[in-house]
């Protein structure tokens, strides 16, 4: 007999365990079922496996971990059910039964419960672990350079970028205003998440520049944190993922908009009413929380509508051909589609090409690429080959692990595209 | 259960990789697309290559171990469930289209290729494949083959079995055979495709299939049309069809399936609506603008409310798509969903759904109904819960009735589904006893050791 308390997470999605009528129709969108062609990685499959579980067939054990968690989180089967089945949402809850069980396994719990919450240690550990970078990993070309610590323990000898040598918080001001002569059309928050904070710097001085020209004061709380993705929907554990919702939104509780460049902080941080709620003050701070996120092109066209002449190409992108991938964040977990595309093809001097696929899943899925490297390298290559048919020079994307994901994979299969930001694009 | 010499020994045949054992493997291949059977296997194989498949029979006949063959587990009668334990063979991994053949118009095709990337293929090519159960994103060319699987566009164009032309099967003793061939004309000896077409895993397990191909018609046009009731939509496809135009395909959903498509999956369908039909009609261009003017016209004489032609190809695939959600809307409905798959002439449709009004009264069981209507097929279904025994036991007696009631008008059993675990208990009424013995007698000869698929279509003496 199964003790009530055991499935608690898990329970509060039993409604979308119900919903699965076994169609299979999930089958032909999970990327992970078309590599591996077995039931148990395919919604259906998952399904079923945490209705043994919850009917006290199956134990979570260690076997059933490894076939529960080989899921990219894409949503692609919830988008494609007839019944709307939301599978992923099962698998974050069991991750997180899990953790209360049993605890965090090290060296995960170390990282998750100590260092994800510290920003400026986390800092300083992936920095210190990136001088060792070059020893230990492969060398890349060109402009790519080398990231440490679980941005390598991601790396596994693939090609990733490299640790900035200062990062975003040490060089942007907390209150950036305007330039002079620039009306202060309305005051953000910028969520500048661990990837644009340690890794590329750059594109945060940039977007920061580019909201400022457009009349957007922008505040930078040095109180943020990492949104929790890895610890909570990863990891499933909820605990931190309570720690840093309550950080980030103490961070901004001053300001009316919150903007993120990156796609899965974008989603995380409006999934912590879902998933973190366990007080009735915690859920109504959490959905308030959320709903002042956007993703930075949601923001611009649906919020600062910002007219099309607005939209010039930085001057290396003027003249080439751009495709856009979707990451799984932004199409389906917050359903924004049009938005980038509509910027891309706003800006003169530069041709937008639609790729096929273009919301297939990457297969990168943070700690999934970990766990899991030889299965990711599959799904990506599949989007390489969806890119090289548009014959694009660039790829964009607004979510920074599918492009680590992407340089890694186009660099493997050999194709010379840029892998960019879509505010990268913009002068 | 199993003994482990013999899974060792089909790991030996396809690498561990194509073995597995781990319970949680087990519990994911102990189901199909049905509400009311589970049951776990001993151990699943995955072959890669017909050789493997023969090997895995061999060893499993002389061993006299139960296997059953599943391609992506869609299909809705309990037929790839192995009821017995033993091996389920999974062919999804023997997925390669082996030929598409523009000249002499067919292709040939390994049996775990999902039917919607064959219609990808062959639509680069200008190529058709008609066939089109409403599991077309999962399903695989063996089991549409095994099932004899068909869907709306059997009105016009048939099912499965109208586009075999040959097959290559392993028999239980690991023999691999070829029936049948690649020319539309054969007329050497029995129809031995057909025995197999249709024949749910029990007499041979199919690896390759050639069918025949028709060039993709230039031009459809989808219909929607709004009826008061079932009974005059009913009619109105008789109309149509004894007007002389045969649409290419139909479907039908009640306003139960209506408003639960509009809960999943909002797509502004008439909530008010008792009755939605689609119809489509292809051919040349032409024609297809004459037919579809004539189609409106008789729907609109037959008492359609409202009839709307899609304006163009996205809307029509979001009209087709709410029929492919339906079994959806129904299976998700309640915790037990006994689904028929009866099938009366088409011209006895309005009659049908008439008596399918009493016996929901007589029985106080709501019936909700899709169905492809042009072809007579219709899918009732009752909503039930297995735990409750009273209960589940007077739901199977009105589903007696309602297969009764379609016997009773020439109709049969099963339209598309196949009766597999599910329907096996009104076999008996619905055949000829010397043909029901003669079947068993054909399983004897093919499979004397009843390792193929056993337990299934025929319940077994005693049971």
């Amino acid at each position: 007999m199964v003790a009530k308390t055991k499935y608690d997470e898990i329970k509060k999605f039993e409604g979308d365990l119900e919903q699965c009528m076994k169609c299979g129709f999930c089958t032909f969108w999970c990327p992970v079922y078309q590599e591996e062609w077995v039931e148990s990685s395919v919604a259906r499959g998952k399904n079923m496996m945490i209705r043994g579980l919850l009917a006290g067939d199956l134990e979570y054990t260690k076997e059933f971990a490894a076939r529960l968690n080989k899921c990219t989180l894409c949503m692609a089967c919830t988008a494609n059910c007839p019944a709307k089945a939301n599978i992923p949402n099962i698998i974050v809850a069991a991750r997180a039964d899990t953790v209360k069980a049993r605890g965090v396994k090290f060296p995960y719990n170390i990282v998750y419960r100590c260092v994800l919450p510290r920003r400026t240690l986390f800092g300083n550990i992936v920095r210190f672990a990136s001088w060792f970078q070059g020893v230990f990993l492969p060398r890349t070309e060109g402009t790519i350079r080398h990231l440490a610590m679980f941005l390598s323990a991601l790396g596994k000898g693939r090609n990733i970028p490299q640790i900035a040598p200062k990062f975003l918080r040490q060089i942007v001001p907390v209150v950036n205003r305007p330039p002079a002569g620039v009306e202060t059309r309305m005051k953000v928050g910028y969520f500048t998440g661990c990837m644009t904070d340690f890794v590329f710097p750059e594109l945060g001085e940039h977007i920061i520049d580019f909201l400022t020209r457009n009349g957007v004061e922008v505040v930078v709380p040095k109180e943020q944190g990492c949104c929790g993705a890895p610890a909570f929907l990863g990891a499933g554990d909820f605990d931190t993922g309570r720690k840093l919702a309550d950080t980030n939104i103490k961070a901004f509780e001053d300001v009316d908009y919150i903007v993120s460049d990156c796609a899965t902080c974008t989603s995380s941080l409006k999934d912590y009413a879902k998933y973190l709620a366990d007080t009735p003050e915690r859920k109504e701070a959490y959905a308030r929380f959320g709903e002042k996120v956007y993703d930075i092109s949601q923001f611009l066209v649906d919020v600062l509508k910002l007219p099309a002449s607005a939209y010039r190409a930085a001057p290396e992108v003027k003249g080439k051909k751009v495709t856009w991938h979707d990451p799984c964040h932004l199409v389906r977990h917050l359903g924004i589609k049009d938005q980038p595309r509509q910027i891309i093809k706003s800006i003169p001097d530069v041709e937008y090409v639609e790729m096929p696929n273009a919301d297939r899943c990457c297969g990168m899925a943070g700690t999934f690429s970990v766990y899991y490297y030889d299965l990711s390298k599959k799904i990506a290559d599949k989007k390489v080959e969806s890119i090289r048919s548009t014959g694009a020079d660039i790829v964009v994307s607004s979510c920074p692990g599918c492009e680590i994901q992407l340089i890694d994979s186009t660099i493997r299969n050999k194709l010379p595209v840029k892998v960019m930001h879509i505010m990268e694009l913009l002068q | 259960m199993i003994k482990p010499e013999i899974v060792s020994q089909l790991q030996k045949i396809t690498g561990k990789e194509g073995v597995l054992t781990a319970k949680e493997d087990l519990n994911a291949y102990s189901y199909d697309g049905t509400t009311t059977w589970t049951h776990m296997p001993d151990v699943v194989v995955l072959p890669t290559t017909t050789e493997q498949i023969s090997r895995v029979l061999k060893l499993a006949n002389e061993n006299k171990v139960p296997v059953t063959t599943r391609g992506a587990g869609t299909n809705v009668s309990g037929g790839s469930i192995p009821i017995k334990g033993g091996i389920v063979l999974c062919t999804v991994k023997m997925n390669k289209i082996l030929d598409i053949n523009k000249t002499n118009l067919t292709a040939t095709v390994e049996p775990g290729v999902v039917l919607q990337n064959f219609n990808t293929a062959l639509a680069k090519e200008g190529l058709f494949y008609p066939p089109d159960p409403q599991s077309f994103l999962g399903c695989t060319m063996g089991g549409t083959v095994a099932e004899n699987a068909g869907g709306p566009y059997c009105v016009k164009y048939g099912v499965t079995k109208q586009y075999l032309l040959g097959l290559e099967v392993v028999l239980a003793n690991g023999y691999v055979m070829k029936v049948g061939g690649v020319t539309v004309k054969n007329r050497t000896g029995y129809e031995l495709v057909m025995l197999f077409t249709g024949s749910e895993g029990t007499l041979a397990v199919i690896t390759k299939i050639t069918v025949r191909l028709l060039p993709m018609p230039a031009a459809s046009k989808t219909m929607m049309a709004v009826f008061d009731d079932m009974i005059a939509g009913g009619q109105a496809v008789s109309n149509i069809i004894g007007s002389g135009v045969v649409p290419a395909k139909s479907a039908f959903v009640d306003n139960f399936v209506i408003r639960r498509i509009e809960q999943m999956t909002p797509m502004g369908l008439p909530l008010d609506a008792n009755a939605l039909m689609l119809l489509m009609d292809d051919g040349n261009p032409a024609a297809v603008e004459t037919d579809t003017q004539q189609i409106v016209d008789i729907l609109k004489k037959s008492g359609a409310k409202e009839v709307k032609i899609a304006k163009d190809a996205d809307e029509a695939a979001a009209y087709w798509k709410m029929r492919s959600a339906g079994f959806a809307a129904v299976f998700g409905a309640a915790h037990t969903v006994l689904a028929e798959d009866v099938a009366v002439p088409r011209d006895k449709l309005a009659e049908f759904i008439k008596k399918l009004g009493e016996i929901s009264e007589r029985t106080g069981f709501f019936i909700q109904y899709l169905g492809h209507a042009g072809d007579g097929n219709l899918h009732p279904s009752i909503f039930t819960d297995i735990r409750k025994e009273d209960e589940f036991a007077r739901a199977q007696a009105a589903m007696g009735e309602i297969f009764r009631a379609a016997l009773s008008l020439g109709g049969v059993l099963s339209g598309e589904h196949g009766i597999g675990l599910e329907k096996q208990r009104f076999l008996k009424e619905a055949m000829d006893p010397v043909a029901l013995d003669l079947m068993k007698k054909i399983k004897g000869i093919l499979d004397p050791n009843n390792i193929l698929n056993p337990g299934k279509i025929w319940e077994e003496e005693g049971a």
